[in-house]
């Protein structure tokens, strides 16, 4: 099994701090800075995200995991100074380098990334991108503006010159509207607004053309949900044929362009309770798009073993491990 | 059964009849010294096809570099956008698929499911006739 989401952080700033320039030492003691919380989560489901390698080795002794690709969420918290918001990514990279892949050889992880300074993002995914053990380089879903834009091409095109893929995570930094209608009222809305804005972006990334500038990027979704995709793609593809010349550089159908290049990990599911009807979701989706992920510690619920035994071997396999292998050319 | 549309000096270029032949409405269109015939009903669900606006073949070698045909060689079905060949009444829904690789910029027109019904049109002692 290779599983596609399992969350980390230094267990304290201090801690990141170790691995920064010095100078940024004193300006978070001047700033009062503490490390973001990312545990956006409600109480029942938060558990403690894993701060070391120790910690992540037991865990995945205890699922039987192959292989794991960490993302570490700390940097949504950070604030917009986008100086200190790449020395603390390129602590995170550290970090994760130094504490985490290098005690544990089952891991790899999520290059982290401040969109507060493109080019800094780029020259970060071309620095941390040298090192095969990062094998995607992690954005909040929620952005600064969505990422078909044109501004991001300098981290594309770095991601795609290392051989890194995309994630697109739930979550972002506090000020970036959380649904697609903006600053909604209630924390409940955040939360269940992710799986919208995923859509979107999928929509942008496609409709301004990164995958006809960028052919061999791929979009890693993660925790964002896969269930809604279908009928997304039918509207994509149906009103396509019609308006196409607003976008004739996408040369085939939006939706082959998702399949190609989007994969989608599997937690939350948003399913039905059925196995048979599981299945019927999986094979509208397509098993060919899903990576297992756990999203350890958020506890989804039971779904996710449900969802390897309600499909086929064949399909089980793929979304277990095998389009994780082909999509992250890793060997789990 | 031939339909005679109207004296050429009375069909400016660009413009269109729609002409009646038995229980067939038949679209006429002139583009510049070319003339079109093609039946005015969408094979998708039945829309006024005649009716849509004419539009030429619009490429890209990449995002927001697009070039235009100088001239209109498509027509849009007014009820869903769905575009077809004036002269062979191919369905085109978007431009092709690459037959190559996805990032090559050689386009392809694979055609759509459907064809409109075309028929021959021409000009006879400077009147326009459609053979139907």
């Amino acid at each position: 099994v290779i599983d596609c989401d399992v969350h980390c952080q230094p267990d304290s700033l201090d801690t990141l701090l170790d691995h920064m320039d010095p100078y940024w030492r004193s300006y978070v003691e001047d700033a009062t800075i503490a490390l973001g919380d990312p545990g956006s989560y409600p109480p029942h489901l938060r558990g403690d995200v894993p701060t070391s390698a120790a910690q992540l080795t037991a865990l995945l002794d205890r699922d039987g995991t192959d292989l794991a690709i960490v993302s570490c969420l700390a940097l949504d918290g950070v604030h917009r100074h986008p100086d200190y918001a790449s020395a603390v990514a390129r602590g995170l990279n550290d970090w994760m380098r130094a504490e985490l892949l290098d005690r544990e050889p089952r891991l790899r992880a999520s290059a982290v990334v401040s969109t507060t300074d493109i080019e800094a993002a780029a020259a970060e995914v071309e620095r941390i991108g040298e090192d095969p053990r990062f094998v995607q380089v992690l954005l909040p879903v929620r952005s600064d503006v969505p990422y078909g834009n044109r501004l991001y091409n300098p981290i594309y095109a770095a991601a795609e010159r290392r051989g890194l893929r995309i994630a697109l995570h739930a979550w972002g930094r506090p000020g970036n509207a959380p649904t697609t209608t903006g600053i909604a009222a209630t924390y409940l809305e955040d939360y269940v607004s992710n799986a919208h804005v995923a859509q979107n972006q999928l929509l942008s990334l496609v409709a301004e053309g990164v995958f006809t500038r960028f052919p061999q990027l791929g979009v890693a979704v993660l925790e964002c949900g896969f269930a809604w995709l279908p009928p997304l793609l039918w509207r994509f593809d149906k009103d396509w044929k019609g308006v196409w010349r607003e976008v004739p550089w996408i040369k085939r159908r939006p939706s082959e362009q998702v399949r190609e290049h989007v994969r989608l990990t599997t937690a939350p599911g948003h399913l039905p309770p059925s196995p048979k009807e599981v299945a019927e979701v999986v094979e509208m989706v397509g098993p060919d798009l899903l990576l297992w992920s756990s999203d350890h510690p958020h506890e989804h619920g039971p779904a996710g073993a449900p969802l390897l035994s309600s499909v086929d071997a064949q399909a089980a396999a793929a979304i277990g491990s095998a389009n994780a292998a082909a999509f992250y050319q890793v060997a789990a | 059964m031939r339909v005679v549309v109207c004296p050429v000096r009375e069909f400016p270029d660009g413009d269109r009849r729609i002409v009646q032949a038995g229980a067939r409405s038949i679209g006429v269109f002139r583009v510049g010294d070319r003339f079109y015939a093609i039946r005015n009903r969408c094979p998708h669900q039945g829309g006024p096809l005649c009716l849509g606006r004419l539009a030429p073949w619009a490429t890209a070698d990449g995002p927001g570099d697009v070039h235009l045909d100088e001239t209109p060689s498509l027509v849009a079905c007014p009820w869903h956008g769905w575009e077809y060949e004036l002269e062979t009444g191919q369905s085109f829904m978007g431009p092709g698929e690459t037959r190559v690789k996805a990032y090559e910029v050689t386009v392809e027109r694979v055609p759509g499911p459907y064809v409109a019904e075309t028929y021959p049109v021409h000009v006879e002692e400077d009147v326009v006739v459609v053979e139907v």
